[in-house]
């Protein structure tokens, strides 16, 4: 019955307005948070910049003990590699490139003949690494939306430990970059040994010269420098992370919505015409029969 | 004339940033003061009230930990004393309520990891420090 065909069409249509209504709920909120976490983003760079800034001079201050402390060792047994993925999905690119990433890099590291250690940030690398059978040694889950600070340190705690005690020699972090709201990268970036940055001339204030007085002795501060220095980028990336994965699922939510809009447009274009069909065949049906009533008197 | 620009930073946000005739804070090594022209100097900050002197009288604030670092700054005899503590608040936005709650969990939490032979360390670090935070906040508020 074409009657019938109207019916499946008018529930199929009805089923993906319904669709349409959650993803475009899920873009205005990703939309909303997109702001906040920008300011966040915002307010957490000069401390990131004076953090930075802080190991570069005592960097300079210390050359020799420096050098041990931030050199880069001739080859790494164990590397401890921080993944950072988002507590949800349905958020476009975010998470996938994230891991695939990630997945290079510990084959290339197993390569070189470095034994990962894995530590994952949001439900998403958890789940993906425990499919693909590899071990995580510990989630931290719950809070990539919205971390904060205490966060950081706890996941920096974990890490730490294995490094001061030579377990590991290097920290990698794998993690999703805010470079603008059009683009955001996947980057890998050593944690440990500390990287020494290298700060633009006229970004804050200026670099010192390498004759600075240090308040305990260098060498002492520079070993507890580590450590903060460490939970300051664990956080910057946390917070950049969280921006990249609000702005990846508006992107992901618009284009859904979109696609939801076209889907049931030639739906009830496709309706109606089998209604008409319909219309049309009954017409016939009836004209047809009265016809043949007419004829047959 | 030689002035002081001071900055108060966190991780979640720049607290303060302003024109300041002293910075006075304690670091591993003792209280010190941090005058316009100030050598370059770079350390750490222990658990302490960190105070800024400017000119309409002091502002305070509660520093758990942190660092500083005098340099340069914009503009001739301009000098920059950057605070950058991982927690720190400003003693006028302490909640006096909040941190005795703490301290007295603290205090619980502290005894209960020294009871008995197998005293957990971690534990009483931790329940340490959250004492430690707490009886700061208390004090600062009290100033």
């Amino acid at each position: 019955m074409a009657g019938g065909q109207e019916r499946v069409l008018r529930r199929r249509i009805k089923s993906v307005l319904s669709t349409r209504k959650i993803t475009k709920a899920m873009e205005l909120i990703a939309a909303a948070q997109i702001p906040r976490s920008l300011a966040r983003i915002a307010a957490n760079r000069p401390y990131r910049l004076g953090m930075q800034r802080l190991v570069l001079e005592a960097a300079l201050g210390d050359p020799a003990g420096a050098a041990k402390l931030l050199a880069m060792p001739e080859h790494v047994d164990t590397a401890l590699v921080l993944f950072l993925t988002g507590d949800r999905g349905l958020s476009g690119p975010y998470n996938n490139s994230s891991l695939r990433a990630g997945e290079r890099l510990v084959a290339k590291l197993k390569g070189e003949g470095t034994k990962a250690r894995l530590f994952c940030v949001g439900k998403k690398a958890a789940a993906y690494f425990r499919y693909r059978g590899l071990s995580v040694e510990e989630h931290f889950v719950g809070f990539v939306d919205r971390p904060t600070f205490a966060n950081a340190q706890a996941i920096a705690s974990r890490l730490v430990g294995p490094y001061l005690e030579g377990e590991a020699q290097q920290v990698l972090l794998v993690s999703a970059r805010y470079l603008s709201a059009g683009s955001q990268v996947v980057q890998v970036q050593q944690l440990l040994p500390l990287v020494v940055p290298e700060l633009p001339v006229d970004d804050g204030p200026k670099v010192l010269k390498g004759y600075t007085e240090f308040e305990p002795e260098v060498k002492k501060l520079l070993y507890f420098l580590a450590p903060h220095a460490l939970e300051s980028e664990i956080f910057s990336a946390l917070l950049e992370g969280a921006a990249s994965f609000h702005t990846s699922q508006q992107r992901a939510m618009a284009a859904a919505t979109d696609n939801a809009d076209e889907l049931s447009q030639t739906l009830t274009r496709v309706m109606n015409r089998a209604r008409q069909d319909s219309i049309t065949t009954e017409i016939m049906e009836i004209v047809g029969g009265a016809e043949a009533l007419r004829l047959g008197k | 004339m030689a002035t002081l620009t001071v900055e108060i930073l966190s991780p979640e946000a720049a607290l303060w940033r302003g024109t300041a005739s002293a910075l006075v804070a304690r670091s591993s090594e003792g209280d010190f003061t941090i005058l316009p022209q100030h050598t370059e100097t770079v350390g750490d900050l222990v658990s302490s009230i960190v105070r800024v002197d400017t000119d309409e009288g002091a502002v305070a604030f509660a520093v758990h930990t942190g660092y500083f670092q005098v340099g340069p700054g914009d503009g001739e005899g301009v000098t920059l004393a950057t605070v950058l503590a991982g927690v720190a608040e400003r003693t006028t936005e302490i909640d006096v309520a909040r941190a005795q709650v703490a301290k007295d969990a603290a205090e619980v939490q502290l005894a209960a990891a020294s009871k008995g032979d197998q005293s957990d360390q971690t534990a009483q670090f931790t329940a340490l420090a959250a004492l430690e935070r707490a009886e700061l906040r208390l004090r600062a508020a009290a100033k």
